[in-house]
């Protein structure tokens, strides 16, 4: 089946909770509907479910790569040109922990990222129904579903109060 | 680019800046309840106190013991007094540096630190025991005279007293100790005026005189305010420069070819450490027997906990910055010093310290669930805490270790000022029964003097509580419901 | 913040996002300016690198000059982004909204013109591909992991790619904003690709401010450990007097953080003038960053203090004979004397007046003479040091910074700026989710007859309450 999405915007915050609980009411599951903001709410603000992620576990794996990426190379480079250099060991932990130091936080760290966009559901290729208001202030919800249930997803919509009309993510 | 487009022809935009007011928690009855409250576990002894209060007591007993065992001692064998100066500093260390855990928050306005600045300022108390401990160590103390490394340039200015650190330690240490005095009988004039007014009995009277005519005017309230900045402010001061002189006169001096300018910072910054976590001991207690359960939550827990996390990270920097330069150097007296303190004969100790300050909290607490728990922090905090103490007597036992050495040697003069360390020592000092008694005796006896500090002073911090009220609310928020804090200034 | 402008979502668009979608007068001069100083520095470099490295003052016993002293110089001022951006997000500070990203900026173009001082330094730059990256492969010569300046490439590498991420997760929602707000396709094209398609759901936002504290806690020890390890290029090393010092990690920093934040401080009194924007930098934010200023230089002056007196400490007439050089020698001295009242004496006095940390044009002028000061702090650690007259009388020599020095550091100055410059015309200088979370976020509450700021808190999740621990 083809999906559609269709989008509402609202000017109360409290029309857009409206919204998706009349969207709940009609049976629509959460993975369909999302809300649109120009700037962060507070979690909860609207009764949606709290987003759900693993983004701490990107940061651990990165620097666990980080930190053998940097050992490897470290030890590695000591031992295939063993340079006696003022008398320190081969492999001198403390030069060498400089190094693995730095190696685990950008591990760390490029994992976080990638995490972070990942996690973020990005990038998202299908934009879909969207409205420039939006950044403006605006508060859009929008319903990614099935071309048969659209309708159903129009009226729950307009039931909370919309300003201006359904903006549809597809052309006639 | 241009800036036409769909927005910016709409003629009726709906929205408009409006900034909300909301009501705070504030009104007489919740005043009186908070008051009611505060006081009514104030005011009760538990049978848990009790025991807790005899325990301490019979080891201060010990502690005295041992004090004048050592004493009687006398004051030439320096190596025997390395436990003693380890003793001091470790109480320096912690329970000095507690109340920076109500000054430092309150300078920042954050809310969390409410129900547990006075926990952390009565520390300031035990500060008096600090300063019977450190009386004889002006005796121990050898004068410049003596031709020994300082950095009071004896020989090379003029008008130095030869007696310069010692009155120096000293003032600083009194005026340590009165700022820290002073800071929580400041805190706590509304507290006392309280127990004037609402108390029975011992605690009425003893309110009435400390109260000093509290009226909570105006003038009073700012007056207040202004002056727990400025001594606050004093007080950090002041430790740092305490710290800076334990830290050199007591241990860096005594071990020749020990330069290391960062030390005074790091011995600071350990004391910081150190406070964090006697303060966050002292919340667990007064939460699991104090009776403070709902006083002291895990807000308090999670922020503390992070500053312990933190300040475990810089511990490892600032050993680090040290180590590594004396390490990769490589000149032969910073090798002895580090041979002395890390590889040598407290290698295992440093070790120990290692796990207990650096790995254990930082791959601990880096966990949110362990830091956002009651639990958690608390045996970290238990951690650090070991850890610190054998810190303390890894870095100034060896040092007087040394310290005894070379006052055994042909020509003490030439040698004193001398900046090679010629021999490491083979062994630890192991303690005597007179140390073990005054370790167990002074951190009881520190412990002992909080305990019936409390039975005067509130151990939460009633006044603030309730000043918490007017910047506190709870909201709904559309769906959800919010905290709203205010900014006092 | 007690002073305040409560704005709605178009009017911070509007206010933030004109010199974006419209080209000031004055944008296009000042570029060109600027493009023309960074040619005339790299034609300076090119002349150099035909030249040789002799065309500079370097020489015998003079080896790091003007170039190194520059190099440092900006590693401190690259401190500042993080040191703003993310100690201020994890103390939840409301006074960082407006500054965070400027400072970000400001950071990442830093640490560019930091890299590139000491490219230019070593003369012939290519050679040093072999040294970092590609190793040579062939002859089985590795980097010696053992030296310093084998760790900096590692941490600024590290250092800057971190801040890049930052601040370009950061953006997405303002570039976002801008794909909404531009009518030219391409560019909306160009601004919808940068944005990954941005939407604004709740998950995005729950996951951008989590990104803001979580790369903040990341960032804030390399941050720590960038400038350690650039101030163990000196400190490691035993035979140049003055920098055989323990102190010289934190003391390094806290200067980076001195300069950093008075470099800040400036920068938001430019955004004010040259962009016009009072309604969201305001004389409580001067007022805020004054009053850390303040505890920053005075912690600074006591490690400033701790250096110099346990270099005395050993008594070794080397060591004196430095110090004597510092302060009280034809030409440091007068050096040492700016060095000192510029960074502390003259500013840290006029930050105690409440008048004078809310003018914007007082805190410039004051947070300029710092950052002077600065700069010819670290050329004083280097230099004298360097040109101490040891045992070896055919070692004995003087530095004069030479035409190609001074063009090439002034270089690094334009750089900067016309990297801001042109950030400033393509993407927003002050954070507009940021500031309109702080909108959104705002109360007033009623204290009596007075009315209070207030934020709404989310507060920890329920079942932390409601279990018992």
């Amino acid at each position: 089946m083809t999906k559609r999405s269709v989008l509402g915007l609202y000017v109360e915050e409290d029309s857009a909770a409206d919204a998706l609980d009349n969207l709940r009411d009609a049976g629509f599951g959460e993975g369909e509907y999302e809300i649109l903001t120009g700037t962060p709410y507070p979690e909860g603000t609207f009764g949606e479910a709290e987003p759900k992620h693993k983004l701490y576990r990107w940061p651990l794996v990165g620097a666990v790569c980080g930190f053998t990426g940097a050992l490897i190379i470290t030890a590695g480079t000591s031992l295939a040109y063993p340079l006696l250099t003022g008398g320190k060991p081969i492999l001198s932990i403390p030069a060498m922990a400089i190094i693995m130091y730095e190696g685990s936080m950008l591990g760390a760290i490029l994992l976080t990222i990638v995490g972070i966009i990942f996690e973020s559901r990005l990038p998202r290729i299908f934009m879909g129904a969207y409205s420039e208001k939006i950044t403006e202030g605006y508060i859009g919800v929008t319903v990614t579903t099935d071309e048969s249930k659209t309708d159903a997803a129009e009226e729950a919509l307009k039931k909370a109060g919309i300003d201006g009309d359904i903006i549809r993510g597809w052309k006639e | 680019m241009s800036t036409t487009n769909n927005i910016d022809k709409q003629d009726n935009y709906p929205f408009e800046a409006i900034e909300e007011y909301v009501d705070n928690e504030n009104s007489l009855e919740s005043r009186i309840e908070i008051s009611k409250k505060s006081l009514s576990i104030h005011t009760a002894t538990s049978k848990r106190f009790r025991q807790f209060a005899y325990l301490t007591g019979a080891m201060l007993i010990l502690g005295i013991v041992g004090f004048f065992m050592k004493l009687f001692a006398g004051f030439d064998d320096k190596q025997a007094w390395g436990y003693y100066v380890a003793v001091f500093a470790f109480l320096m260390t912690t329970t000095s540096a507690a109340p920076m855990v109500a000054i430092a928050p309150r300078i920042a306005n954050a809310h969390w630190r409410r129900p547990i600045s006075r926990a952390a300022e009565i520390w300031t108390l035990a500060g008096c025991v600090n300063l019977i401990l450190y009386i004889p160590l002006i005796w121990l103390l050898p004068s410049l005279e003596n031709g020994r490394r300082s950095l009071w340039f004896y020989e090379q200015q003029e008008g130095v007293p030869a007696y310069a650190p010692h009155i120096w330690v000293t003032l600083a240490i009194i005026a340590l100790v009165i700022l820290g005095v002073a800071l929580t009988w400041v805190s706590c004039l509304p507290d006392f005026a309280l127990l004037r007014d609402h108390a029975t009995g011992w605690r009425q009277r003893w309110g009435k005189t400390l109260s000093l005519g509290w009226l909570g005017t105006t003038a009073q309230w700012n007056w207040q305010y202004h002056r727990m900045g400025i001594i606050g402010a004093f007080y950090f001061m002041m430790l740092v420069f305490v710290h800076f002189f334990i830290s050199v006169e007591f241990l860096m001096v005594h071990v020749p070819g020990w330069i290391d300018s960062l030390y005074p910072i790091t011995h600071a910054h350990n004391a910081l450490q150190g406070g964090v976590a006697t303060v966050m001991l002292t919340m667990f207690f007064l939460r699991q027997f104090g009776g403070y359960k709902e006083h002291i939550g895990i807000e308090q827990f999670w922020a503390l906990g992070k500053l312990l996390l933190a300040l475990s990270l810089l511990w490892f920097w600032f050993w680090f910055c040290s180590f590594q330069l004396l390490w990769y150097g490589k000149k032969p007296t910073e090798v002895s010093v580090l041979e002395l303190l890390v590889t040598g004969p407290y290698r295992e100790l440093f070790i120990s310290v290692f796990l207990l300050v650096f790995i254990i909290p930082w791959f601990t607490m880096i966990w949110n669930p362990i830091r956002r728990s009651i639990w958690g922090p608390t045996i970290i905090a238990v951690s650090v805490l070991i850890g610190t103490f054998l810190d303390r007597i890894r870095l100034y036992v060896g040092a007087w270790d040394v310290a005894s050495f070379k006052s055994k040697l042909i020509n003490p003069d030439t040698d004193m000022l001398g900046m090679e360390l010629a021999e490491v020592p083979n062994n630890i000092v192991m303690p005597g029964m007179a140390d073990i008694f005054l370790t167990v005796g002074f951190i009881g006896g520190s412990i002992f003097i909080y305990l019936l500090a409390t039975r005067i002073i509130p151990a939460v911090n009633i006044w603030e509580k309730k000043e918490f009220l007017l910047y506190k609310a709870e909201i709904q928020f559309h769906r959800v419901k919010v905290i709203v804090l205010g900014k006092p200034r | 913040m007690q002073e305040h402008t409560q704005l709605t979502q178009k009017e911070i668009n509007d206010g933030l996002l004109k010199d974006i979608l419209t080209l000031p007068k004055w944008w296009l001069p000042a570029v060109l300016f600027l493009a023309a100083v960074i040619v005339t520095g790299l034609s300076a470099f090119f002349f150099m690198v035909y030249h040789g490295v002799g065309v500079t003052g370097l020489n015998r016993p003079v080896f790091w000059g003007f170039f190194i002293a520059n190099f440092v110089f900006w590693i401190g001022i690259s401190h500042a982004g993080i040191m703003i951006s993310a100690i201020l997000r994890l103390t939840q500070a409301e006074w960082r909204r407006p500054i965070t990203r400027a400072a970000e900026v400001m950071t990442v173009f830093s640490l560019m013109a930091a890299l590139h001082t000491p490219l230019f330094h070593v003369g012939r730059p290519w050679r040093v591909a072999y040294w970092i990256f590609p190793y040579d492969f062939d002859r089985n010569i590795w980097p010696n992991i053992k030296s310093p300046f084998v760790w900096d490439p590692s941490a600024v590498g590290t250092y800057l790619i971190a801040s890049s991420l930052f601040v370009f997760v950061c953006l997405l929602p303002d570039i976002a904003i801008l794909r909404d707000r531009v009518t030219s396709p391409l560019i909306k094209k160009i601004y919808g690709f940068m944005c990954l398609g941005f939407r604004g759901t709740p998950r995005q936002w729950k996951l951008q401010i989590l990104a803001g504290i979580l790369l903040s806690a990341i960032v804030l020890p390399v941050f720590v450990s960038v400038h350690s390890i650039v101030s163990w290029d000196f400190a490691v090393l035993v035979a140049v007097e003055g920098w055989h010092s323990t102190i010289f990690a934190p003391y390094f920093i806290i200067g980076a953080i001195h300069s950093g934040v008075s470099a800040v401080a400036m920068l938001m009194a430019l955004i004010v003038w040259i962009y016009g924007l009072q309604k969201f930098i305001k004389p409580d934010h001067f007022d805020a960053i004054a009053r850390l200023l303040i505890i920053v230089a005075t912690t600074w002056f006591f490690f400033f203090f701790l250096e110099w007196v346990w270099a005395l400490y050993n008594l070794e007439s080397p060591e004196i004979a430095l110090r004597e050089l510092q302060a009280f020698e034809w030409p440091y001295a007068p050096l040492f004397a700016i060095f000192v009242i510029a960074s502390f004496f003259i500013p840290v006095p006029l930050w105690l007046f409440k008048r004078c940390r809310r003018s914007p044009m007082i805190m410039f002028l004051t947070t300029l003479l710092v950052n002077i000061g600065m700069w010819l702090e670290r050329f004083l650690i280097i230099i004298p040091g360097l040109v101490r007259r040891g045992h070896m009388t055919f070692d004995w020599g003087t530095y004069h910074p030479s035409l190609i020095e001074i063009l090439i550091v002034v270089e690094t100055f334009a750089f900067v700026a016309f990297g801001m410059l042109l950030f400033a015309k393509v993407l927003p200088l002050i954070p507009l989710f940021d500031v309109k979370e702080g909108m959104v976020l705002r109360r007033l509450m009623k204290v009596g007859r007075k009315t209070i700021p207030a934020s709404m808190r989310e507060g920890l999740p329920h079942h932390y309450y409601e279990k018992d621990h």
